[in-house]
């Protein structure tokens, strides 16, 4: 059962940061420089081929962690490049071309990789490429140091996101801070009381009666809809006054937040420690996670810079850029490319965690899990990415077990829904926090 | 002026002054240019047409080092397409346009930015999402951190710089009276304060010359005023300046030499008060 466990939760990590990493491309290119690119998944098509194919070059000369090393460079490089191509050709143009033509190129590539055979084995896929830390088998002080990086990361981590909550906070009273606490947990175990209780009955009911499926999947659905509207209904009116007043609703999520997540790197740490049992899976948790950890911080650093502040005013208003003397063709075309290089490193992790690359791996969905993703967390803002990325992995796992629980649907139906109930949160997330969840408010609210 | 709300400049063409409620008179030994110079900018016979309408046709302007230049004319008179065109937002059908000695007409607009030639817009364009301070930062120009491997790789210098163009913009914004509002977001600035922060951050680009497109344009009296008071002073301090405005009293105390313009062409030239009583000028203003 642990291991079960742990398995389950080293790749349910990978996945997040395989998917952070995408869509802090993409907040580059959008959130910070506002470039539509709705083909994304091209520069990861690129990044995974490219990594796949030049690592299992047999060079003798060349000892293998290196030679992956380069492939994945030249992986991103390439997508890069593919990004200078777009970016030469569009960028002058307005936006909405940007986003027509990244969408077909998108499409192009993932052809190409369908079709010519002779580079990448077609739909066959391309397989038995070297992974890194394969062959791999750490000592104990090796592991306990691979722990200890990976926990001072995760401290690092935390110290940041307590001192972001720290200049969020307004300094509120302590009889605030309780008034504001007893009906946010009150509401929120009570939501999930009524959800679990839903569920129970509905498992009950399929075991009692001889209802038809469609009946009890219609009466549930309606019920969970209504109840999460009755919900909704009482947040807007009860809640949101009170969250507005102080930020104690941040403070529950941080809490949440933070206690899962300690939760999760728990068992990393475990997994981490019994490396052997999964070589090559714990082996990339571990560097997907330092990866994510190396790219956020110089991002940020980037965000920050008089670089980045030009990439917002592009963002807010390229004619001012250019009065003020910026070239605002050259700095477009730097972030796409970078975007499009992170993305390129995203596309070797997917590599090595699908451990199989076919070209279907790379269907525009990708592209739109991506922007649900920087969405969800806050366009602009690469903490919320990496949030968004945790989220919507959590989303996808916890209801692949749940629902079927819950609903009685084949898998194949049950995919499509939960595709769906993404769309509806997406939905409600706009109505009420447009910003995304570590948006800032105020930023909508300003006129031009 | 609050008795002349009216900016129809040419209602009453007379050369005498209410002086309390107008700009504060320019004492004319206050200019500091000279008019033997070469000019800092001239444009011969530029030229745009927009499909049939000719925007701007074979016009001509020149503005002297260290002074102030009004550009008047009425309304469709294509004053801020002859802007466009100085600073390149918008090509030239034909025509030259020198500045500091060097043909700018074939330089891309961010360059001419880089130049000195600094421009700013009718409808004030102010980075919402940015802080104001932000927005004055943008505006320095040659910044280390601009580049961005020297944004990983030189960020002790980058800090520097910021700490410094940081005193400097704080400067600039509490002499416009904006640095308590330096850590706002722009957008939230009123109309009026965003003209200010637009000049102040044209400023920040250490300009030769400011283009400034109505700077008056839906501005209290007050603020007027005190707009005036900072383009004097500045111009004091060797700024030079071309403005496009309708505000006849802005124009005529600011203003060493006014250019009209109507249709496109350049209809006269002169000081304000031989343009307040030119007849072709009225003829154009009052439409006949």
């Amino acid at each position: 059962m642990v291991n079960g466990m742990e398995g389950y939760i080293v790749s349910l990590i990978i996945f997040t940061a395989i998917l952070a990493v995408f869509g802090l491309g993409l907040n580059l290119q959008w959130g910070f420089t506002g470039l539509i690119n709705f083909g994304h998944v091209a520069f990861m098509t690129l990044g995974a081929y490219t990594t796949a194919l030049l690592s299992s070059i047999d060079i003798p000369w060349l000892p293998l962690p290196l030679q992956i090393l380069g492939a994945v460079i030249l992986g991103a490089t390439l997508a890069a490049a593919l990004g200078l191509l777009i970016g030469f050709s569009t960028l002058r143009l307005r936006e909405d071309y940007l986003a027509i033509v990244t969408i077909g190129v998108s499409e192009i590539v993932r052809l190409i990789a369908l079709n010519e055979e002779w580079l990448t084995r077609g739909s066959f896929g391309i397989q038995r490429y070297p992974l890194p830390l394969g062959q791999f088998s750490p000592n104990l002080p090796t592991r306990l140091g691979m722990i200890a990086i990976l926990l001072l990361v995760i401290g690092i981590a935390y110290c940041r996101l307590w001192q972001w909550m720290g200049q969020q906070l307004q300094p509120i009273s302590r009889s605030q801070l309780v008034t504001s606490l007893v009906p946010i947990v009150g509401y929120l175990v009570s939501l999930a009381v009524l959800i679990v209780g839903i569920g129970l009955g509905a498992r009950s009911l399929k075991a009692a009666a001889n209802l038809p499926s469609w009946v009890l999947g219609l009466g549930l659905l309606s019920a969970i809809v209504g109840t999460s509207l009755l919900y909704a209904w009482l947040a807007k009116r009860f809640l949101l006054p009170l969250a507005a007043r102080t930020t104690a609703l941040s403070l529950v999520w941080v809490s949440i937040l933070s206690l899962l997540g300690g939760w999760l790197t728990t068992i990393a740490a475990i997994a981490l420690y019994h490396y052997d049992r999964s070589p090559t899976k714990n082996g990339l948790m571990w560097i997907a996670v330092l990866l994510v950890a190396l790219i956020y911080q110089a991002l940020q650093a980037l965000v920050r810079s008089p670089w980045g502040r030009i990439l917002k005013a592009i963002r807010e208003d390229e004619f001012v850029a250019r009065a003020l003397g910026k070239n605002v063709f050259w700095y477009k075309l730097q972030a796409f490319m970078l975007g499009g290089f992170i993305a390129g490193i995203a596309g070797a992790l997917y590599a090595w965690q699908l451990t199989v690359v076919y070209p279907d791996n790379f269907q525009p969905l990708l592209t739109f899990n991506a922007w649900t993703i920087v969405v969800l967390g806050g366009a602009g803002n690469n903490l919320g990415t990496i949030l968004g990325a945790a989220i919507f992995w959590a989303y996808q796992s916890v209801t692949r077990f749940i629902l079927s629980d819950i609903i009685p649907l084949d898998d194949a139906r049950l995919g499509a829904f939960r595709v769906m109930m993404i769309g509806l949160l997406l939905m409600v997330l706009m109505v009420w926090r447009p910003q995304g969840i570590l948006g800032n408010k105020e930023e909508l609210t300003l006129g031009r | 002026m609050v008795d002349n709300p009216s900016p129809q400049p040419m209602d009453h063409p007379s050369t005498e002054h209410p002086s309390t409620d107008r700009p504060a008179q320019r004492s004319k030994s206050d200019r500091t240019f000279d008019a033997n110079l070469p000019p800092l900018l001239s444009a011969q016979d530029l030229c745009k047409s927009f499909g049939g309408v000719r925007a701007v046709d074979h016009a001509s302007l020149e503005v002297p080092q260290g002074s102030i230049i009004g550009l008047i004319g009425p309304n469709g008179a294509g004053k801020t397409t002859l802007f466009n065109l100085l600073s390149n937002f918008t090509r030239p059908d034909s025509g030259d346009v020198m500045f500091n000695g060097t043909p700018i007409h074939p330089l891309p607009s961010h360059q001419i930015a880089q130049l000195g030639l600094v421009r700013t817009f009718q409808v004030a364009r102010v980075l919402s999402r940015l802080s104001v301070l932000d927005n004055m930062l943008l505006a320095t120009q040659n910044q280390t951190g601009e580049a961005l491997l020297n944004v990983w790789t030189r960020s002790r210098q980058i800090a520097k710089e910021e700490r410094l163009q940081r005193r400097h913009a704080l400067e600039i914004l509490d002499s416009v009276g904006l640095s308590h509002m330096a850590h706002q977001y722009a957008g939230s600035l009123s109309g009026g304060q965003r003209k200010l922060l637009e000049m102040a951050r044209a400023l920040m680009v250490n300009p030769k010359l400011i283009l400034l497109d109505e700077p008056a344009a839906g501005v209290n009296p007050t603020l007027i005023n005190q707009i005036c008071t900072h383009i004097q002073q500045w111009n004091r301090e060797g700024m030079t300046f071309l403005i496009i405005e309708h505000n006849m009293d802005v124009i005529m105390s600011l203003c060493d030499r006014v250019w009209v313009m109507a249709e496109g062409r350049n209809l006269a030239t002169g000081t304000p008060t031989e343009i307040q009583t030119n007849p072709a000028v009225l003829a154009a203003y009052l439409g006949q």
